[in-house]
C-alpha cells in the first residue's frame, strides 16, 4: 500500500542522501558552497518530512484509525530522522559551521534508508498500544535518541581533531572543524538535551506499563537496554566533571552511549526478544 | 571540571583532630572512596555492562531449560551467578547497594556545604577571586564612591538582580546573583533516585502481583500469589458482569473490555468498565484487563418428582458430579448440538446408591421429554450456556506513588540543573586619585558561559550609562 505519505518519506530519504553527499564532498573538496547546498537540501527535507508526517496523520484518520504517527518501527524511524535533521539545522545555525553535516546528516539518511526497506503501511493499533503514555513515550525517547546522534557525530569529530594534535592542526579538512573546546562543549550540550528527554521517555514508558500491565518495571530486554543507555550517559555526565575523565574519555563515552542507543532501538528487536511492538 | 573544583574550594577542610591518627586516616580514606565521583562512574559503567547479561540469557525459565540450551560450563556459570534471575542476584543487588551508598554519602558530604556556600556567598571581590574569574573589566570614572555605588546599584538591579552592598575601608563591593537553585538541581536528581529505590523496595516488600479469571456473571475474591505459594482473600469481591471484545474491520482486535463491579458486604460499591489501558482501582488494589477466554460450558438442569414436587435446579459443569438429595449423583458426560436430528441434547450419567451408573440422553426441552424413562425423578435440560471469562491482572503496589514522586523530583532536578545557571556579578568601587573612582566588574557562571558573556556585556553597558557626572566627563 503506497500512499502519499510514503512517497513523501521516500523523497525525504533521497534528499538526505543528496545532502549527505554535498556535506561530505564539501569537506573533501574544501568547498563551502557545496555545504551551503547541503543546508538548503536539509531545509527542504525538513519541510517535506514534516508534511509527510502531517499527511500520514490525516490518512490514518481517513482510514478510521486516527492516531499520532509514532507507534511502529517505520514511524519511529522517520520521527528519529526528522528530529536529527531539526536538531542539526539548529546546531548549524547556532555555531555557524557546516562541517557537522558530514557527521550527523548521514545518520538521518541511514535511518530513512532502513525505513525504506520495511513495512510502511498504516496499521490499526492493538489494544495495548492505545495509550497517550505511549505517544509521549515514543516522542520523548526518539527526540532523545536524535540528540544522542548529534552528540556522537560531534564526538567523532572531536576525536579526529584531538588525534591530529587538536587546535594546532595545520590546515586540512580538520581546520574546517570548530575548535576542540567548542566540539567538547557541543558533545555535552547535546547530551544535556538528550538525557532529560530519555529520562522522560523511560518514565512515561514506565507509566504506560503500569497502566497497561500493572508493573512499571519488569526488566524486559527493551527496558533494560534503555536503562543501560541511561547509565552510560549518566557516567558521561559525571566523567565530564571529574579530573582525568573529561575530553577524550567523555567523547568515547558519548559514542559508546550512542552505540548502546542503537542496540536498544534496533538490536533488541532484531537480536533479542521482548514485548515491544516496533520490532520488524 | 568547573563545578567540582568550585564546590571543593568552598568547602571546609576535613578536621584533623583525633587521638588515633592512623585510624582516622583509614576512615577518611574509606569515606573519600565512598563519596568519590570515580566510584560513581565505575559503578554506573559496571551496572550498565552487567545488565547486558540478563538481556542475553533469558530470565526466569525452569533450570532444565538452561541445561538443555547451554554447554555444561555455561550452565554452571548461570547457576553459580544466578544469571537466570540476575536482576535479583546477590551480586547485582550488591552493586545497586554500593551505588545507593555512593550517592547517599556524596549527598551527605556536599549538600551542607552547598547550602552554606549559597547562604554565605562571597560578597567581596578580592584579588584572588578577581584573578580566578576570566570575565573582568576595569575602568575609572569621575565622582565619589558613595555616589557611584548608589547609581550602579540601581543599574544592576534593573539589568540583572538587586545587589548586596558591603563596605570595607572606603571600598564598596556590590554583589548580585541569579539562579541559585541551579546549584541544587543535581541534589534533587540524586535524592529522586534514592526515593525511587525506596518506592521499589516498598513495592517488593508489601505488594503482590497475581492473576484471576472470572467468568461472565461470576465473582472472585481469592487470589494466589508468589507462584501459588501464598493466598490472599481480598476484603471485597470483584464481579465480572460481562466481557466483550471489539475488532477492526479487518478482524484485528481493537479493544477488550470488562464491565466490573466491586461487591463489598453484599452491596455493589463501585462499577467500572475497564479496558487494556484503563484499570479499576479499589482500596489500593489494581485490576487490569490482561486476557480472556472461553469459560467451561455449564448445562442447566431442573429435577422434579414425577408428581411435580421440585427437587432442585442445577448449573452442571462438564463431568462434575452434582448430588440430588433423594435421587442420586448426576454428571453431564456428553453434549450434541443436533442429537438424532432433533436439536441439542445432553448425555448424563446417574449413580443411585452405589449401583453402577446408567447413562442416557435428555433432549433440550420440558420435563415431558424425560417422563418416558419412568424413573423416580424427571429431569429437564434447559440448554448449555457457555460464557467468556475475563483474565484480570491483580496488583497491589504501595510503593508506586513513591516511585512517581522520585521520578518527578528526578526530572525537575535535571531540568533545573541543565537549563538553569548560577550567575554572579561583583562590582568593586574604590577611591583613586584626583576625584576619580576605580571600578572593577567581574562575573562568573557555573554553566553556559557564552550566554552569560552576552548578558554580562549588556549589564556593563547599562552600568556605564549610569555615570552621575556624565556631563562633567564631557566638560572636562
Ligand atoms: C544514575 C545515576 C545518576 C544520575 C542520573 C545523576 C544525575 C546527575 C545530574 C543530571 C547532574 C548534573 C550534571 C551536570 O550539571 O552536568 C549530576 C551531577 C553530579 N552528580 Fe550525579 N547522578 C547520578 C549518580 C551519581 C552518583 C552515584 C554520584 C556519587 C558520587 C553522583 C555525584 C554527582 C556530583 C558530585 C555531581 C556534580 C554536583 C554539582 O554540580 O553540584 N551522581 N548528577
Amino acid at each position: 500500500m503506497n500512499t502519499l505519505n510514503v512517497h513523501l518519506f521516500d523523497l525525504t530519504t533521497f534528499l538526505f542522501g543528496t545532502a549527505t553527499g554535498s556535506y561530505v564532498a564539501a569537506l573533501y573538496g574544501r568547498k563551502e558552497s557545496l555545504a551551503r547546498i547541503g543546508t538548503w537540501i536539509c531545509i527542504a527535507a525538513a519541510v517535506v518530512s514534516t508534511a509527510a508526517i502531517g499527511v500520514r496523520w490525516a490518512e490514518s484518520y481517513r482510514m478510521g484509525i486516527g492516531r499520532v504517527p509514532v507507534t511502529n518501527l517505520y514511524e519511529s524511524l522517520v520521527f528519529f530522522a526528522w528530529s536529527i535533521n531539526l536538531f542539526y539545522l539548529i546546531v548549524e545555525r547556532k555555531y555557524g559551521n557546516r562541517s557537522f553535516g558530514a557527521f550527523v546528516v548521514p545518520i538521518a539518511f541511514l535511518a530513512m534508508a532502513f525505513a525504506f526497506t520495511i513495512e510502511s503501511g498504516i496499521q490499526p493499533l492493538v489494544p495495548a498500544l492505545q495509550s497517550y503514555w505511549l505517544h509521549a513515550h515514543v516522542i520523548t525517547c526518539f527526540a532523545g535518541y536524535a540528540a544522542f546522534a548529534i552528540s556522537a557525530g560531534v564526538a567523532a569529530m572531536y576525536l579526529l581533531k584531538e588525534r591530529r594534535g587538536g587546535d594546532k592542526t595545520p590546515g586540512g579538512v580538520l581546520a574546517m572543524f570548530p575548535g576542540t573546546r567548542v566540539l567538547d562543549d557541543l558533545v555535552y550540550k547535546s547530551i544535556a538535551w538528550g538525557f532529560p528527554l530519555l529520562t522522560a521517555g523511560i518514565i512515561t514508558g514506565a507509566a504506560w506499563a503500569n497502566f497497561a500491565w500493572g508493573t512499571y518495571w519488569s526488566w524486559d530486554p527493551k527496558e533494560t537496554w534503555s536503562l543501560i543507555v541511561w547509565l552510560v550517559y549518566a557516567a558521561f555526565l559525571h566523567a565530564r566533571v571529574t579530573r582525568g575523565w573529561h575530553g577524550k574519555r567523555a567523547a568515547v563515552l558519548s559514542i559508546a552511549g550512542f552505540a548502546a542507543t542503537l542496540f536498544c532501538y534496533l538490536g533488541v528487536n532484531l537480536v533479542l526478544s521482548g514485548l515491544h511492538s516496533y520490532g520488524g | 571540571m568547573e563545578t567540582t573544583t568550585e564546590i571543593r574550594s568552598e568547602g571546609v577542610p576535613i578536621p584533623k583532630s583525633g587521638a588515633d591518627r592512623h585510624v582516622k586516616t583509614f576512615g577518611t580514606e574509606i569515606w573519600n572512596f565512598l563519596i568519590s565521583l570515580k566510584l560513581a562512574i565505575w559503578t554506573l559503567i559496571l551496572l550498565a555492562v552487567t545488565s547486558i547479561l540478563g538481556t542475553v540469557v533469558e530470565q526466569n525459565q525452569p533450570l532444565e531449560k538452561y541445561q538443555q540450551v547451554y554447554e555444561d560450563w555455561a550452565y554452571n556459570l548461570i547457576v553459580r551467578f544466578n544469571l537466570f534471575d540476575m536482576y535479583h542476584s546477590w551480586w547485582f543487588l550488591f552493586l545497586l547497594c554500593l551505588f545507593a551508598l555512593n550517592l547517599t554519602c556524596c549527598t551527605v558530604d556536599r549538600f551542607p556545604r552547598a547550602v552554606r556556600a549559597v547562604r554565605r556567598p562571597k560578597l567581596i571581590l578580592d584579588e584572588a577571586t578577581e584573578k580566578s574569574i576570566g570575565l573582568a573589566e576595569r575602568w575609572k570614572n569621575k565622582g565619589t564612591v558613595p555616589q557611584l555605588a548608589k547609581s550602579y546599584k540601581n543599574a544592576l538591579s534593573r539589568s540583572f538582580a538587586a545587589p548586596r552592598i558591603t563596605e570595607t575601608e572606603g571600598t564598596v563591593h556590590l554583589y548580585a546573583e541569579k539562579g541559585v537553585v541551579s546549584r541544587f538541581g543535581a541534589y534533587a536528581t540524586h535524592v529522586g533516585i534514592l526515593i525511587i529505590f525506596i518506592g521499589a523496595i516498598l513495592g517488593n516488600l508489601f505488594g503482590f502481583k497475581s492473576h484471576m479469571n472470572i467468568p461472565d456473571g461470576a465473582q472472585g475474591s481469592h487470589i494466589d500469589i508468589r507462584g501459588g505459594k501464598e493466598h490472599v482473600d481480598l476484603p471485597f469481591a470483584v464481579r465480572n458482569n460481562r466481557f466483550w471484545m471489539e475488532t477492526y474491520p479487518n478482524g484485528q482486535p481493537k479493544e477488550y473490555s470488562s464491565d466490573l463491579s466491586v461487591i463489598e458486604n453484599g452491596r455493589e460499591v463501585v462499577r467500572k468498565t475497564i479496558t487494556v489501558n484503563d484499570p479499576l482501582v479499589y482500596k489500593g488494589i489494581w485490576f487490569y484487563q490482561s486476557s480472556y477466554g472461553q469459560a467451561t460450558a455449564t448445562a442447566q438442569l431442573s429435577v422434579i418428582r414425577p408428581d411435580g414436587t421440585p427437587l432442585g435446579s442445577f448449573s452442571l459443569p462438564a463431568n462434575e458430579p452434582a448430588r440430588i438429595e433423594g435421587y442420586g449423583v448426576i454428571r453431564g458426560v456428553a453434549y450434541e448440538e443436533n442429537f438424532q436430528g432433533k436439536g441439542p441434547a445432553l448425555k448424563v450419567a446417574v449413580e443411585k446408591g452405589g449401583r453402577s451408573a446408567t447413562e442416557f440422553w435428555i433432549p433440550k426441552g420440558g420435563f415431558d421429554l424425560d417422563r418416558r424413562r419412568g424413573d423416580s425423578a424427571v429431569i429437564s435440560f434447559g440448554g448449555l450456556t457457555s460464557s467468556m471469562y475475563t483474565g484480570l491482572q491483580v496488583a497491589k503496589d504501595p510503593g508506586v506513588n513513591v516511585v512517581w514522586l522520585g521520578c518527578l523530583l528526578l526530572t525537575a532536578g535535571m531540568m533545573v540543573s541543565f537549563f538553569g545557571s548560577h550567575r554572579r556579578i561583583w562590582i568593586r568601587l574604590s577611591e583613586a586619585q584626583k576625584g576619580k573612582v576605580e571600578i572593577t566588574a567581574a562575573g562568573t557562571t557555573n554553566r553556559n558561559r557564552p550566554a552569560f558573556e552576552k548578558a554580562f556585556a549588556a549589564v556593563l553597558i547599562e552600568i556605564r550609562k549610569e555615570s552621575p557626572d556624565k556631563t562633567k566627563e564631557i566638560a572636562a
